[in-house]
């Protein structure tokens, strides 16, 4: 007989660390941590942490049907146990000696007519009354409701009539149920309503859900459904219930008890259990038959239905708590989150708690959140160490962005100082930006506009209009022996070496001011390899000493200097062997070219060319000195290929700003996802085609969205004027216009430079006219414009009347920060009631209400502002 | 109230005495596998005439035909009353006695041919197939009807096409008076739990399939006094069995259900010839006077004979009455 009855686990309702298991017997456990000293040796293990431990087993129950724990605390192990033949009895667990649970202990409620009990409830509020649900007779009713408390029946069966039941001792029998509930009909399930004590909702046959009311029990609102082999409430959300029938689970809500709120239903083997968490708001866990996995339904983000068609979101997942043997029954911990205790048919029993989904969110300033269960975890970057790691991008573009990173417009370089100064690929971009920008200066100046368009295209364009190149040999400066070095010339080589910042502007080729301002940086080793590249040994040693002189100053430099001067250019020397083999092992990757530089045969410089720890500027600026015009694009666009894959900033330098320049930035964005500076530097790049290329566009756009999600809206509309500087086609055309109330008419100018006006504009203009207060007059008609809610005065602002001005005026007036009018005295007005004012006076009227202050207007302007709360986080 | 028509398409069969063994095999399958069919009603009395079987098509599918098989040609579907609730029946009566004037009296009125079938937990009213649409006709007045399909509930009205009842052919005089004989033995209606079963297999067996062997204790002269009647059931899972005392007595006593004051019942079986399936108004005639004296009754009826079990208090005034009407029909 046992088989048929699969173990089945109740949990205490008042001890969070007892349960009792019952098949054909109850047993009470224990659950505690298992390597403590209470457990003994005879408990079970239940996990790793936890072990149970057998307290007390009732077996007086043998035909047990189902058990329904005592909801008080006192009699704290008494339970409610209801038999096959429809009879309930209550037992006791445990060693519990007060009186009243001795009392109730063996009372025993027969039904007139005995049917099997399906179901047992106590109610939550009225802890005396005990709901039973029995299966249907065609004369008796399914469901009794029995109250413990009662004596024996007054009107006790007589002798002769116990013939069949076989029950003498009828001292503790109760016969008269409180309540009697469901004629023929069965009851298969049953709950107390926890909104409403009285109210009780039953399952039963004819495929109903009923809800009874005690208080008028030929009322009831009743449900059709199949969904009735068992009802549970939420016991967070009390108006929710779920209810099945084989593998379908129907939530219903009592409030809108019509229809279910939604089914689910997938699973092909008929459902056993069903329980809602209570621990965890809308998580149900269900269970089919001879299954080892227990699915969970999560209904967490279900907003309640407003209409029909709302069709919840539920999370749905499996979960197998021990992996080998299927599943008999579960049950919820009743306070510990998210565990519950399983038991398998054979009575293992696996303590087990579900793992909480994860969700995390990232902010804009770079801190991540994420919530397992009831736990927030926030992980923000550690800004005081900085120097050990790494700055994540976000935070390096916003501390940039503060900083004005790529609004210096007149000295570019200096945006790599703004950027932080510690990134050479950063510093070698600005510069490059730089010498561009200075040569087209120049280039303008001398209206020489045919190279103009060349210089932006990078030095690989330039290299490959080359022509004309010509070949010197030059004597090593300071000697006079000859060098069998030949060296290249032409007009784009120079222009070359002046983008990679060699020499300077114009005929002068010399190389003596870089070398200066290399001494003045304290790069020694790099001004001595230019110099030695020059040619000028002497000027390399010089260096060199210098260098080993300079505080700080290496002293090895002076060996390297001695080394120098030794230079033969016989070709099996002594000098030019070792050298050459003993180069490999300075560190200083400057000095090693110097020797490469020297020990090569000329045109096979790759000891230098290919030294990827010098800077790319340099390298190029050596391949445009020493290549002759079949190696050199050959090098560039290999070098470029390079730098493209890499997306080394470097390389804008032989790209320029084309699009191939595009396609090394957008590795280069791909690489540190740095959108800032590819916005900054694209837009330096005047050509149309390059700023239409929608990667770049996706860029711009990205970093204002950054920008606005940070909340620096004044970088962001600082950004936007610098955008429309160099992009005029970004600049958004007006959106919003103040009509005037009268005509109808747009009161701005642009609307009033409208050429059949016919009228001067100095007639309302700002340059101290008398007629200046008719900016407070439609230029149109002439009638007031409407007044300030606040300072009752007539609204309008100078600029509504200012004729347009020049490119170049608007340029040098954004620079002088002279604004034509302040914000102050803006337009404003709330979309919803009409009322506005003045900007300035609307903005401190709010700071203190939330209402419209026009005096019969209860809008709350504000409140519809869902931005207006917030404050930008950048100053003003 | 609700009425129900279920989803259950069934035949009454008969299985004759001695051809019982023939059928032993589908009748244990049909009884104690219930995982092996997808018989979903079942039902089998025994009377000393013969074995009536009750079943689903399902269920049918087992009996194979043979000479010991009487199957009545058409398809019957159970009907069945629901009261939603409201009623909470004050009344003590129950049972047929219970449905007596809202059903059974107009569909005698219609002349539709019932068969009874009482259970521990329902009463089964079986109409014939064809006769449904007059069925409905009749009493969806009176009730909201239902029609069970796959599971779901699904609300009846009467078709309009069906205008004017189609009465049930010729008319017959419901004049005829049925003799009754009323045995001395004491019945019992039981339930069980389906789980258990297993656990009395052996003695339902004995009961079942061996109760024409002589028993010890059975006196000669008492069979004559007593009338074999044993009836089981077996629908949607509920098990219902009736029995007279001494079959009883063989049954374990903690796993049958019956009710707490352990109610016994005395029968009346009435017809003295068989009464075919034909005639209408049988029931009416029995049901109709206990309903008016509020008299609780079980109905089962049998491929041959009816039976009404009335409670044994009562069984003096059911005789006394049954005396008067018979004297009224035949005055």
């Amino acid at each position: 007989m046992s088989s048929g009855y699969k173990p089945d686990i109740l949990w205490s309702p008042h001890h969070a660390d007892r349960y009792v298991i019952c098949d054909t017997e109850l047993s009470l456990y224990r659950i505690g941590p298992s390597g403590s000293s209470e457990t003994k040796a005879g408990a079970l293990q239940l996990s790793e942490e936890t072990a149970a431990t057998l307290l007390a087993i009732n077996s007086d129950t043998p035909f047990m049907k189902c058990v329904a724990w005592y909801p008080k605390h006192e009699p704290e192990c008494l339970l409610a146990v209801g038999h096959t033949n429809g009879r309930v009895v209550l037992t006791s667990l445990g060693q519990s000696h007060n009186s009243k649970s001795k009392d109730l202990a063996g009372k025993e409620f027969v039904p007139k007519h005995a049917r099997q009990c399906n179901t047992l409830a106590w109610n939550p509020v009225d802890s005396n009354w005990l709901a039973a649900g029995l299966d249907k007779h065609r004369a008796d009713f399914s469901v009794l409701i029995w109250d413990i408390s009662s004596k024996f029946s007054p009107e006790a069966v007589p002798a002769e009539k116990v013939r069949l039941s076989g029950d003498a001792d009828s001292g503790l029998l109760v016969t008269k149920p409180l309540y009697e509930l469901g004629q023929n009909d069965a009851c298969l399930s049953l709950c107390w309503l926890p909104r409403d004590h009285q109210k009780l909702l039953l399952a039963g046959m004819h495929r109903n859900l009923a809800i009874f009311d005690l208080r008028n029990t030929s009322q009831k609102t009743f449900v059709n459904t199949k969904a009735i082999q068992g009802v549970t409430v939420d016991p967070h959300f009390q108006d929710r219930v779920a209810s099945y029938f084989e593998g379908q689970v129907a939530i219903w809500d009592l409030r809108k008890f019509e229809k279910p709120v939604f089914t689910l239903n997938e699973q092909p083997k008929p459902l056993t259990k069903v329980a809602w968490c209570p621990t965890r708001m809308g998580l149900l866990a269900t269970l089919t038959r001879d299954s080892n996995i227990i699915r969970l339904y999560d209904m967490q983000h279900t907003p309640m239905p407003f209409g029909d068609e709302v069709e919840p979101t539920i999370m749905e997942r499996g979960v197998q708590p021990c992996s080998e043997s299927i599943i008999s029954s579960f049950a919820w911990h009743p306070s510990a989150q998210n565990r519950m205790v399983v038991v398998s048919p054979s009575r293992v029993m696996n303590d087990f708690t579900l793992f909480e989904r994860i969700s995390l969110a990232w902010s804009s300033t770079t801190s991540l959140m994420w919530a397992c269960g009831r736990h927030l975890y926030e992980c923000a970057e550690d800004s005081g160490q900085a120097a050990e790691a790494e700055k994540d991008i976000a935070t390096k573009m916003r501390e940039r962005a503060q900083s004005r990173y790529g609004h210096d417009t007149v000295q570019v370089w200096r945006n790599h100082v703004l950027a932080g100064g510690d990134d050479p690929q950063l510093r070698s971009l600005w510069y490059t930006l730089h010498f561009m920008k200075q040569y087209t200066e120049n280039v303008e100046q001398k209206q020489q506009s045919n190279k103009q368009s060349l210089i932006y295209s990078g030095i690989k364009n330039i290299v490959k209009s080359s022509s004309g190149t010509t070949e010197t040999r030059r004597c090593w400066s300071g000697s006079d022996r000859q060098t069998d070095v030949p060296r290249f010339h032409s007009e784009e080589r120079s222009l070359a070496l002046q983008l990679c910042g060699w020499i300077s502007q114009g005929p002068d080729t010399d190389v003596e001011p870089f070398l200066k301002s290399l001494e003045q940086e304290g790069e020694w080793e790099r001004a001595a390899a230019v110099a030695l590249f020059n040619l000028d040994i002497r000027r390399a040693i010089q260096i060199l000493n210098k260098g080993a002189s300079s505080e700080k100053g290496d002293l090895n430099l002076n060996v390297v200097a001695m080394a120098l001067s030794g230079y033969t250019d016989e070709k099996n020397s002594l000098w030019r062997e070792m050298c050459s083999s003993l180069r490999l092992q300075l560190k200083k990757p400057y000095l090693c070219i110097m020797f490469a530089f020297l020990t090569s045969e000329p045109g096979a410089y790759d000891g230098v060319l290919y030294e990827s720890r010098v800077a790319v500027r340099d390298r190029v600026a050596f391949a445009c000195m020493f290549l002759n015009d079949a190696q050199l694009p050959r090098y560039i666009d290999k070098l470029t290929n390079e730098m493209k894959e890499a997306g080394n900033l470097e390389g804008i330098l032989l790209t320029g700003l084309t699009k191939d320049g595009v396609d090394l930035m957008e590795s280069y964005v791909d690489r540190t996802g740095d959108v800032q500076t590819a916005s900054f530097c694209m837009l330096k790049g005047s050509p149309g085609e390059v700023l239409k290329d929608p990667r770049v566009q996706c860029w711009i756009e990205n970093y204002r969205n950054l920008l606005d999600a940070w909340r620096f809206w004044h970088k962001r509309a600082e950004f936007d004027i610098h955008r429309s500087k160099l992009d005029p086609s970004s600049k958004p055309l007006a959106q919003v216009f103040v009509s005037c109330n009268f005509c109808g008419k747009s009161i701005s100018y642009s609307c009033s430079a409208m050429p059949h006006q016919g009228r001067g504009f100095s007639q309302y203009g700002v340059s101290g006219s008398p007629t200046k207060s008719k900016v407070t007059s439609c230029p149109g008609c002439r009638k007031p414009l409407p007044r300030c809610a606040l300072c009752l005065m007539n609204m309008g602002t100078p600029v509504s009347s200012c004729p347009g001005t020049g490119k170049a005026d608007e340029k040098a007036d954004l620079t002088r920060d002279k604004k034509l009018a302040q914000f102050n005295n803006w337009f404003t007005w709330c979309h919803n009631c009409r009322h506005g004012g003045h900007a300035g006076h609307m903005l401190s009227w709010f700071r203190d209400h939330s209402e419209c202050p026009v005096s019969a207007c209860t809008c709350k302007c504000m409140q519809l502002d869902t931005t207006g709360n917030l404050v930008p986080s950048d100053s003003v | 109230m609700d009425l129900h028509i279920l989803d259950h398409r069934l035949r009454v069969t008969c299985i004759s005495k001695s051809g019982l063994q023939h059928y032993t095999h589908p009748l244990i399958k049909l009884i104690f596998l219930r995982n092996r069919t997808r018989c979903k009603f079942f039902s089998l009395t025994e009377t000393p005439e013969n074995y009536t079987v009750v079943l689903d098509e399902e269920g049918f599918k087992e009996l194979h035909p043979s000479e010991h098989l009487q199957v009545e040609g058409s398809t019957w579907l159970p009907l069945n009353v629901v009261s939603n609730g409201n009623a909470s029946s004050s009344s003590q009566a129950v049972g047929v006695t219970k449905i007596a004037k809202s059903v059974i009296a107009p569909l005698a009125e219609q002349h539709v041919s019932v068969f009874m079938l009482s259970t521990y937990q329902t009463d089964f009213i079986l109409v014939r197939e064809k006769d449904l649409s007059v069925v409905v006709e009749t009493l969806v007045e009176e009730f909201n009807i239902f029609r069970e399909e796959g599971g779901e509930s699904v609300p009846v009205h009467s078709q309009d096409s069906c205008n004017g009842l189609q009465r049930n052919g010729r008319e017959v005089p419901h004049a005829t008076v049925h003799p009754v004989l009323i045995p001395e033995n004491h019945f019992c209606v039981m339930s069980l739990d389906p789980d258990t079963l297993p656990a009395i297999a052996t003695t339902l067996i004995d009961v079942l399939f061996y109760s024409n062997s002589p028993k010890e204790g059975a006196s000669v002269d008492q069979d004559m006094e007593c009338i074999k009647f044993f009836s089981f059931s077996l629908i949607d899972g509920y098990v219902s069995l009736v029995m007279d005392t001494d079959a009883q007595r063989q049954f374990p006593a903690d796993l049958l259900f019956t009710s707490s004051s352990g109610e016994l019942w005395r029968m009346v079986r009435i017809g003295g010839q068989p009464l075919g399936f034909d005639e209408c108004g049988i029931v009416a005639q029995i049901s109709q006077p206990l309903a008016d004296s509020d008299i609780s009754a079980y109905y089962i009826s049998t491929f041959s004979f009816d039976h009404a079990l009335v409670p044994e208090e009562d069984i003096t005034s059911v005789m006394e009455m049954l005396q008067t009407q018979r004297k009224e029909m035949s005055s």
